[in-house]
Parts: structure tokens; sequence; C-alpha cells
């Protein structure tokens, strides 16, 4: 039973990535399954209510409830690439295949607050947004938050960027803002200033929320400021009246 | 190609905006192209030769490129020069303490199979924060000449002239993974036969460069092109998300795998003044009494040295000729046209010389060592939020901002807005409230024989301008939706080099001199037939309710209007020598610098506003600043006299 809801979770899925590039026939549909199609789940899905098939045509699209589904299946594989990718580095394909079958929409939404609600899979293709995403929850700490959230004086390794067009990305990556890369946040007002690989950049709000980057555990952070406060009297005393930091 | 010379091999410097191309420029070829650390410097190519034994060189200077794959017009041309002219050799100008940075743009050259050497620029700095470059290391994984420069010194010149000859092709290309080189080579077979450079192309047709497109249209016509678009989106589909991702990241690994082998960091570093500056200057708080320490800095110099040596100038030297050709020319033709209002030698040559020279030598000085340390570009930090209010994104900050150094100069860099509302907003508010270096500081000569409020009452009134037109433009203006992103990169601030100013002002009161020597004498000669003839008599008569009624000002003042529009620093001259003469009052001079900053932006700058917005724009704005500079002017002049 299970490794058939499986085989139709990936009709729904590729299903699902048809509908984002517009393709919505039955033949592009065995196109893209190649040689494991089977024209028979097809009517499977269609009694299961999930998928709809237009005889005149050969259009095959998915219902409400088919397309529910498909959404959970989508967002839990990208979810999963992105947690493989920014964890782990390597290959997220084979693992996120394995993910996206995670029945609970509980602990997909869990590691998408871990993960700072990305938006996009490491191949760059959205994800749909889950209840977590529109209500912004925090019942788990981030571990990614965008660098709006960081302190001043802070460091932070970058985990992604969600990057508004290719201009963008293309100008942060020729600053060597990309995911890996260390960046200090320097100012915040009248505007962002950070520094990256010995650079300092100034930066927009609306760009800046959209860099994320790995924010230090609970228990660092306690230690963290423990040690600042030592670094502070340390500091000489201008800097501590100028409220500088170090 | 083959119209080029056989014996003279082309050089192109290029590399990052502010790494110091224009400096080692200026050691090649002992010519001098400004340099300042500051973005943006250079806005053209500039060329000059260089000799190396008995191989002859042209040197071409080039504007900042990040990487070939380019999202803004003020970048295209470098390209444009590379693809059509074909250097034989790129020195790739490399500021050292941004070595990342740099190598993606090396990724991009390296493609082209061009000649090449690197030049490790600016060691000294990365050598005080305890960073050290392997450039033999970087020279052999590179597979390039790696010279290690200190150019503001001029050292490394020598090694770098030799490598220019020992130029290679490099040979560390990246390999991207298997579906992106075969997308790139399927590319490459349909470009058209005997298209140079097809691979860097490809790859960058690959990525989705709409220049490129742009580039083939011209070429090969709509036809060529959408066969390759098509291409192009075929292959794109076969790889899953964008095609970028995979690419920056294959870029990212061969730029750390580099980075990480040639250099070493220190764990404990020296404390850096010039950083702790830099964040002071840039806060929000302590950044603006910074700023206006640094004006009244500049103001107290202008008026307690350069207005001081102007003066005694003008006593010691000016003043016994004048006599002397009084004496021999008692009145009459010749005495009014050597030494009358409108003389050649008096209005012309010893208003030049003695008036403004000096003037501009005291302020030249001192705007040439902030340019130097490298503090104006971090003046955009602060302006930025100011600036939103007036419907500007980040791209127009940095414009505005070098507008304080030359008005023509920031026009022009206007050009890198892609909103065209943007780009309106931004010329008119250069064109309008901003003064130059040169009126900046002969304003403040003029305000300083007034006092300091004199001076804080004009500038708080240019600002009160801008802002309001900004607003105003703001409001009038089409919305648009092009909003661009302000990424902008904030240069290190850098000890200044004594040796660097000087050189760099003494080329600055040269150019003055070259260019408005004669402009001063053509303009006294303008006049003083003028005057002769009648007309100026005529004008003023025309003119003086406005000048006389509105602006409460003497009538003397249109012929310092008149002259503002042939060029303004004979304008300011006049003004000058108004005060000397005790026509002027203190309302008299805010007034009078008001209308001679607001009125009229130099000949120059009216040309790069044509260029960038049109001439019918160009027109309308002239118009808009012309009545709305009398306006505020006689605004200001109703406002002193009633509350003083």
């Amino acid at each position: 039973m299970d490794t058939e809801r499986r085989v139709k979770e990936e009709y729904l899925e590729k299903l699902w990535e048809m509908k984002e590039q517009g393709l919505s026939t039955v033949d592009d549909l065995s196109l893209t399954m190649s040689s494991t199609f089977d024209a028979c789940l097809i009517d499977g899905l269609a009694m299961d209510g999930l998928v709809q098939l237009a005889q005149d045509n050969g259009k095959i699209t998915l219902t409400g409830a088919g397309e529910n589904r498909a959404r959970q299946i989508i967002r839990a594989h990208r979810i999963g690439e992105r947690l493989i990718y920014d964890i782990f580095g390597g290959d997220f394909e084979k693992g996120a295949c394995e993910f996206e079958h995670t029945n609970t929409v509980q602990i997909i939404d869990g590691i998408c607050t871990l993960l700072g609600h990305p938006r996009e899979c490491p191949h760059g293709l959205p994800i749909p947004d889950g209840d977590c995403c529109r209500n912004s929850v925090k019942m788990t700490p981030n571990l990614v938050s965008p660098v709006t959230e960081m302190e001043i004086g802070q460091s932070a390794r970058i985990a992604y960027i969600n990057a508004d067009d290719d201009r963008q990305m293309h100008r942060l990556n020729g600053q060597q803002i990309r995911p890996g890369t260390v960046i200090k946040l320097h100012q915040k007002y009248p505007c962002f200033v950070v520094e990256c690989e010995n650079a300092n950049i100034a930066l927009d709000d609306k760009i800046v929320s959209n860099i994320c980057v790995w924010s230090n555990a609970p228990q660092k952070q306690a230690n963290r400021k423990k040690l600042q406060a030592v670094e502070k009297k340390r500091g000489s005393w201008w800097r501590r009246c100028l409220g500088l930091g170090n | 190609m083959s119209s080029r010379s056989q014996d003279v091999k082309k050089i192109l410097i290029a590399g990052l905006p502010n790494t110091g191309k224009s400096l080692i420029f200026n050691n090649l070829t002992g010519q001098y192209n400004i340099v300042a650390n500051s973005p943006l410097t250079t806005l053209t190519f500039k060329r000059g030769a260089l000799q190396v034994g008995t191989e002859s060189f042209e040197v071409i200077d080039s504007p900042g490129l990040n990487s070939l794959y380019i999202h803004s017009e003020e970048q295209i041309q470098v390209r444009d020069l590379i693809f059509s002219d074909s250097p034989d050799v790129i020195i790739q100008c490399i500021d050292a303490g941004r070595l990342k940075q740099s190598l993606m743009l090396t990724a991009d050259l390296l493609e082209l199979e061009i000649p090449m050497v690197i030049a490790l620029n600016a060691i000294d700095a990365t050598a005080r924060r305890g960073i050290w470059h392997d450039s033999d290391g970087l020279s052999r994984l590179l597979g390039l000449p790696v010279v290690e420069t200190i150019a503001v010194q001029g050292r490394g010149t020598g090694e770098l002239k030799n490598a220019a000859q020992k130029a290679t092709t490099g040979k560390n290309r990246i390999r991207y993974e298997n579906a992106v080189e075969d997308g790139i080579s399927s590319i490459e077979s349909e470009l058209p036969a005997g298209e140079p450079y097809k691979r860097i192309k490809s790859l960058l047709m690959l990525m989705g460069d709409p220049l490129m497109f742009r580039y083939l249209e011209k070429a090969y016509g709509a036809s060529t092109v959408a066969r390759l678009t098509q291409a192009t989106e075929n292959l794109k589909r076969r790889f899953k998300g964008p095609i970028n991702q995979i690419i920056y990241h294959s870029r990212g690994q061969w730029i750390d795998n580099i980075v990480k082998a040639t250099t070493r960091n220190q764990k404990i570093t020296p404390k850096d003044f010039s950083q702790t500056f830099a964040r002071l200057s840039r806060h929000p708080v302590y950044g603006i009494p910074i700023l206006l320490a640094m004006i009244y800095l500049m103001f107290f110099m202008v008026v307690n040295v350069a207005n001081v040596i102007s003066e005694w100038l003008n006593d010691v030297l000016w003043m016994p000729v004048q006599s002397m050709i009084s004496g021999i020319f008692p009145a009459g033709f010749w005495h009014d046209l050597l030494i009358g209002d409108y003389g050649v030698l008096s209005l012309g040559l010893a208003n030049a010389l003695l008036t403004v020279l000096p003037i501009l030598g005291v302020f030249f000085i001192l705007f040439n060592t902030l340019e130097d340390i490298g503090y104006i570009p971090n003046l955009s930090v602060l302006t930025k939020r100011i600036l939103a209010k007036f419907g500007l994104s980040g791209g127009a900050v940095m414009p505005l901002v070098l507008g304080f150094g030359c008005k023509t100069m920031a026009t022009l860099t206007t050009r890198g807005l892609r909103s065209k509302r943007e780009r309106f907003i931004a010329v008119y508010l250069i064109a309008f409230t901003i003064p130059c270096a040169a009126q900046m500081g002969l304003n403040m000569s003029i305000l300083g024989r007034m006092g300091t409020s004199a001076f804080f009452i004009t500038f708080s009134v240019l600002t009160f301008l801008g802002t309001t037109s900004g607003i105003l433009l703001n409001k009038l203006l089409q919305k648009e939706a092009v909003k661009d992103a302000f990424i902008m990169e904030l240069p290190a601030l850098r000890f200044p080099s004594l040796k660097g100013i000087l050189r760099k002002t003494y080329h600055r009161l040269y150019w003055f001199l070259k260019e408005s020597l004669l402009v001063f004498v053509y303009a006294a000669v303008a006049m003083f037939a003028a005057d002769k003839l009648g007309i100026l008599e005529a004008a003023k008569k025309i003119l003086s309710p406005l000048v006389e009624g509105l602006l409460g000002l003497p009538l003397a003042m249109v012929d310092a209007i008149i002259l503002c529009f042939a060029r303004h620093e004979a304008g300011a001259a006049l003004v000058i020598n108004l005060v000397r003469k005790g026509q002027m009052d203190y309302v008299q001079c805010i007034v009078a610098v008001l209308i001679t900053t607001t009125l009229a932006p130099c000949i120059a700058n009216i040309m790069a506003m044509t260029k960038e917005v049109g001439s019918k724009n160009t027109l309308a704005m002239l118009c808009a600043i012309a009545i709305s500079a009398f306006a505020a002017s006689g605004a200001l002049n109703w406002a002193l006299n009633t509350l003083l």
C-alpha cells in the first residue's frame, strides 16, 4: 500500500512541476516520467479525485484536493533540500526525495521555521508557503534568520539569499555576499553597512532582509554576551563613551 | 584589426571600481588622469603611450568593470571595447584587499584568452591589516604574471612594464559541471562563424545577459538572435532551477580555492584608526557633526588663508600695475580696455590669476585631501534616507554626492540609473542646488567676507531648496515601477599622500587655467565691447526691475550674472570685486551667492545634461532652474530684509 502511495505522490509532484513550467497534457507527463510512466496509475489518481482528465485534448489537471496534496509534497521536498544543502552541503537531491514522503505537516513546518522560512530551494525554485510562513510562527527557535535581526558588531555565516531578481543576485555575488561567506554587521541606520571579505558595503533594508544567516545557538549566544561584556570592559574608555563597540 | 599599425600593442587596464587603475595608468605613461579614493572617478577611456625596450604600447585606462556579465549601462563600454577592439594585453588591476571580489572578473577575463598580467595593487594596506599574499603562488595557480604594486608610491611600475611584455593567456579556467559545459559548447556551435570570444559570449547568453543579445542583434540581425534565444531557452529548461545558481556556485568554489591557497591572515591585527574613523563618519549621530566640522574647516581655511593670500597678491601685484597703467593712460579707450570695469587685465587676467587661483588652490588642497582619504563616498550612507524621500533609490546617491566635486562628471554618472525618472530628478538636483568644488570654494570666499552666519544662512537655504525641489519633483513626475537595489561598496579610508594631493591640486589648477584663462579674457573683451556699444546699458535697463527690484542687488551684479554663464569663476570674481569696493552688504552677498550658484550650471554641465536627458528636457530644466533661482533669491532677499 505504502509503495503505491509513494508512486502516486511522485506523479502528483511531477504534475506540480509541469504546472510551474506551463505544461498540461498526459503526453508531457509521460515524456517527463519516461520509462516509469504507467497509464493505469493516472486512472487511479482520477478515481481518488486528485486529478481531472479532459478526454478531448488529453489535458490533465490537478483537482483542488490533488493540488493541496501536491503542494505538501513539493514543499516537503524543497524544504528537505534546503535542510540537507544548508546543513550538510553536498547531494541534497537524493535525501530530499525520501524526505518528501514525510506525512506530517508539523515536522515540515518545524524545519521550515528552523531554517527561517526559506522562499527558494537550493535550485532556486519557489517553496510553496505553509501555515508557519504565513503566520511566521516562532515556536522553534530560528537557526537561520535575516541580517536585520543581527546585532551590531556581530558576525555570521550566510546560509542563503532570497534574491528578488538575477541582477540583484549577480551584484551581491560580485561583492562576495553569497552562501558560505561570513559577514559582519556594522550599522543599521541610516542604512545597513556590512563588512564582507574586507570590504564595507552599504545596503538597502530590503536586500538585507533577503540575506539570511546562521544565527548562533541560544547557549552560544549567552556565552557571547558574557564575552562581549568582558571585552567591553577591556575596550578603551572613549569607545565605551561613544557606544562604538569593538 | 588589420588597420592597426603592426608594432604598437594595445594594453587595456581593467579592474573593479576604485582599485587604482588610473594610478597604474599614470605610473606607466607618465601622464596624469585624475585619481581619487572613490569609485566612478574615471568615466571615459584615456589613452597614453608606453615604451618598453624596443616595444611600443598604447595604454588604455578604463572605467570600473565588475564582471563581463553586465547589468547596467555604465559598464557596457568597457566590455564593448574588449569585444570590438581586442586589446593585445589586459592588465587587471586588483586591490589586494578585495582579492576575492576581483577574482570574479579574473575568471571572466581568462575566458577571453587575451594575454594578461595581474597588478596586485595596494599591498601596503593589506600588509598593515595582517594579510599576506603569496603572489608567486597566485601566479602559478592562474598561469599569469602577477606583479605586486603600491601604485600610490609608484612602486612596482618597472616590474609591471616588464611583465606586460611577458603576458600570458593563463591556464586555470573554471571547468563548470558537465551539463553547463555542454550548454556552452552547443551555443558556441550556434554562434556565427568568425565571431571572436565565443566561449565567454555563450556563457553570458546562458546566464541571460540581456545586453549580449542586444549586441548580437546589432551585429547579425533579429533572426539569428531569435534562433539563439530559442536555443538557450531550450538548454536552460534542462536545468532544475536557475542555471546562474550553478555557475555562481562553481565560481565561488574556484575563488575560495585560489584565495585559500595563496593568502594567510594574521590572527591579531593592529587597531586600525581609519576603520574607526570611517565608522564614525557614517554613524547617524556622530556622522553629521563630523560632516559639519569638515565643512567648517574648509570654510575657515578659505577665509583665513585663501582670502588673505588673494588680498595680499592683489595689493602687491595688481595695485602697482594698475597705478602704473593709469599713469600712462589716465583715461579713455586704452585705460578702459586694459584696467576699466571690463578691462582685459583687470576683469580678465587679474581676476583669474590673483583672485580666483589662490582661492581654488587652497580649496582644492582641502578637497583633494578628502577625496584621497575616501571620505566623500562614505557620505552616501548618511544621505541615503533623505534621498529616498525624493524617490531616489540607491543608485542615485553616488552621483549626487559626486556633484560636490564636479557637476559635469556627476551628471554623466547618472547613466548608471535604470529608472528614467530617477535620472531626471538627479540631473535636475545636480544642476540646480549642488555647488561644485570650485563654486563651493569661491562661495566660501565671498560669504566669508561677511562672516560665518552668511555662509550658514546661504547653505541652509541651498539645502532647503534642494530638499523641496526633490520632494516636489518626486510628487510631480510619474511613478515608475523600476526600483533599483542599493548595493554600494564603500572605499576603505586611507591615509592621504601629500605628494598625491599636491600633484592633483597642481593638475586641477593647471586645467582651470588652460580651460578658462582665455575665457576670462574673451569674456572681458566681449563685455567691454557690449558696454561701449551700449548693449550692456540696455540689458541692465531691462533687467533692473529683476536685479535691483526683486533681488535688491546693485545693477553691477548684472555683469556677474552674465559672466556666470561663460564661466562661474569669472562671475564669482566680479562679486568679490564688488565686495572689495564696498558695493555689497551682508544681505546682498547672500542673495548674490544664491543666485549665481543656482542660476547657471556651466556649459560643460549643460552639455552633459543634453547627453543624459536629451536637449528638450535640458531646455525645460534650464527654464525651471532659472525661474526657481530668481523666485528663491527674491524670496530670500525679502525675508532677510524683513527679518534683519
